[in-house]
């Protein structure tokens, strides 16, 4: 709860920051230490949980496991804040109301971790939802971004309305919206919640563009303000996926339920991984790259929406952590070129070391290599789909499409190290960006070697 | 067995609102969507009173009939949209949708022919009055009615970031 009220004030306090400070650079500073209260006060409720779980009014269930959650999406966007907080100004005027708008992303973002009502799961949607269609468009210059905005809010209204509609059924169903009291599955199955579940399902997986609701995402993160895309693609598709994970183990669990859906999911999981990959090859683009390695990514996060099971818990947490890092990482780099083909990075390790390796890790990290985190990431949420049984065939191709994303990840790593070019950088790139670059791959190498410092605290 | 009274007027009520929503999809000419939708919504509110939910029903006569109705017609009208600038579709981009769309009717009836639903009895006659359901929206759905107002603080800073005009730079 902590959390949910700090980040919706931290908002509201940005919004007046734009009134009294013309400073854009000072912006950003109230932003940094707004985000640190923020994170210091979701921490201070650990102490005051006690039997692991705190209900409150029946609609919000706080645990160790959302807090661990918000911490790991706050740090996530603290990192983010620090590499990219200054391109907030070169997308348009409004920089304090840019920022306001990502900390309500965020209070949608701790509903998504301890929600405990269907309600609750309707309001966290919509709230990550909304601030994201108007950072969509936030460039009013290029026609690209307000075609981004207006695209993404038609299909997310859409399907925002498919979410509701399920969630009409799943009442009709079992007559409350309490997750806990549903009991969906244990008994004779009825039509009507099976319904509702798929459609739940259908407009969740739209939200963490999963193949075939995936079409809007390459359009969407490539008309964006790249400084947005990165937290689109990363901190936000981690908070979907939380509210996806919530919902489905903690409500559709029941023995004859369960069986229904996951079948269902593994085929949308198996699109996503073939679609994502074998697109992203082809892309000549870094920006459109990473958006399709972004559903790629989403792929193996469904892993862990599918396995019931402790690893599943465990892997989500540090797959978010790693591929929320990794790619904003990425993004902050591919931010600071003129150009963003493949071609834009030639030459990048003889003109700027510091970028390329850090880069390099970030890369790497993306395409599960060991020593870095994304290796751990994806290592837990295979081992819950081995644990499950049934679902061999699927990690047999997950572990051939993170072979094929090896590709296109090390296209990034051969144009920097081993191709001749003069990459132009749109400014000069600074000491304290390099210091933070290599902070943020330190902690990639570190979640890499002791993934357990961050699953001890589950 | 004949039907009673109420039966028959929401017979009624469904078959005029199912007729007028295919009117809202099918219409040519934008105007006459936006009249077959006011008489949706209409026929919606209808089906609210039916329920006992009278505030609900005049909520939804005033906002969406009233209010987002007017706002449209205006949209309309200042766009001056008549079916010729109407763009053209790709057909194969209609059989797929017209496709996809059955599929899922044809799910959700199968469904509906076999779920058992308990039959629905309406509430006492005061339950839609409007303090009732202040009663219920502030104690038992207090939080989410509080958190829905971050929803709309960031819509409201979205229309004012997008509809503002940017100042005087390249």
């Amino acid at each position: 709860m902590n959390a949910l009220i700090s980040t919706a004030l931290a908002g509201v306090v940005m919004m007046f920051a734009g009134l009294f400070i013309r400073n854009k650079q000072h912006i950003k500073f109230v932003a940094i230490a707004a985000l640190l209260i923020v994170s210091v006060a979701n921490l201070a409720e650990l102490s005051t949980i006690e039997g692991g779980s705190r209900t409150v009014l029946g609609m919000v269930t706080v645990s160790h496991f959302s807090i661990l959650f918000n911490a790991i999406a706050f740090g996530a966007t603290l990192i983010y804040f620090l590499l990219s907080g200054s391109a907030f100004e070169k997308v348009g005027e409004h920089v304090a109301d840019y920022f306001a708008l990502v900390f309500f992303i965020l209070s949608g973002i701790t509903l998504a971790s301890s929600f405990s009502n269907l309600l609750m799961l309707f309001l966290a949607i919509e709230i990550i939802s909304i601030p994201q269609y108007i950072l969509a468009g936030s460039n009013k210059r290029t026609p690209k971004s307000s075609e981004a905005s207006l695209k993404y809010f038609l299909m997310g209204s859409f399907s925002t309305g498919i979410l509701l509609m399920g969630i009409t059924l799943i009442y009709g169903a079992a007559g409350t919206f309490n997750i806990e009291e549903l009991g969906l599955g244990n008994g004779d199955i009825n039509p009507l919640a099976l319904c509702g579940i798929i459609l739940l399902a259908f407009a969740l997986s739209f939200k963490v563009s999963a193949a075939p609701f995936h079409f809007w995402t390459p359009d969407v993160y490539d008309g964006s303000p790249t400084v947005f895309t990165s937290f689109m693609a990363t901190v936000v598709k981690a908070g979907s996926f939380i509210a996806f994970i919530r919902i489905f183990h903690g409500a559709f669990t029941g023995t004859n339920i369960s069986a229904h859906w996951q079948l269902l999911l593994s085929l949308v999981t198996a699109a996503t991984l073939l679609i994502g990959n074998f697109t992203a090859v082809f892309q000549q683009s870094v920006k459109r790259m990473l958006a399709y390695s972004s559903i790629a990514q989403a792929g193996f996060m469904l892993f862990a929406v599918i396995s019931m099971n402790k690893y599943a818990t465990q892997g989500i947490i540090l797959y978010a952590a790693a591929y929320s890092v990794a790619t904003i990482g990425v993004f902050a780099v591919t931010m600071k070129l003129k150009d963003y083909t493949f071609d834009g990075f030639n030459g990048l390790a003889r003109t700027q070391p510091v970028l390329a390796v850090t880069t390099a890790i970030f890369v790497c990290s993306l395409a599960g290599i060991p020593l870095t985190a994304g290796f751990f990431a994806k290592y837990f949420v295979l081992t819950a789909a081995v644990q499950q049984g049934n679902l061999l065939w699927l990690v047999v191709l997950a572990v051939l499409c993170a072979a094929i994303s090896a590709y296109y990840y090390f296209r990034v790593i051969i144009a920097m190290y081993f191709k001749q070019g003069e990459p132009a950088t749109k400014e000069e790139i600074t000491g304290g960006f390099k210091v933070m670059l290599v902070i943020t791959a330190a902690i990639v190498i570190l979640l890499g070697v002791f993934p357990g410092l961050l699953l001890n605290l589950i | 067995m004949g039907m009673s009274l109420q039966q028959i007027v929401f017979g009624v009520l469904s078959i005029i609102s199912i007729i007028s929503a295919l009117g809202v999809i099918l219409s040519k000419n934008p105007v006459t969507s936006v009249l077959c939708l006011i008489v949706t919504f209409f026929t919606i509110a209808g089906h609210y009173i039916m329920l006992n939910a009278q505030f609900l029903a005049v909520v939804h006569i005033i906002v969406y009939a009233g209010a987002i109705m007017v706002l449209f017609l205006f949209v309309i009208m200042l766009m001056n949209l008549n079916a010729e600038i109407e763009p053209q579709k790709r057909s194969w981009l209609k059989y797929a949708g017209a496709i996809s769309g059955g599929a899922l009717l044809l799910v959700l009836l199968a469904a509906l022919r076999e779920a058992s639903v308990s039959s629905l009895q309406p509430g006492a006659v005061e339950i839609g009055l409007i303090s009732n359901l202040g009663k219920t929206l502030f104690s038992t759905y207090v939080l989410p009615f509080e958190v829905s107002s971050i929803l709309f603080l960031s819509a409201m800073v979205g229309a004012v970031v997008i509809g503002k005009k940017e100042g005087h730079e390249s």
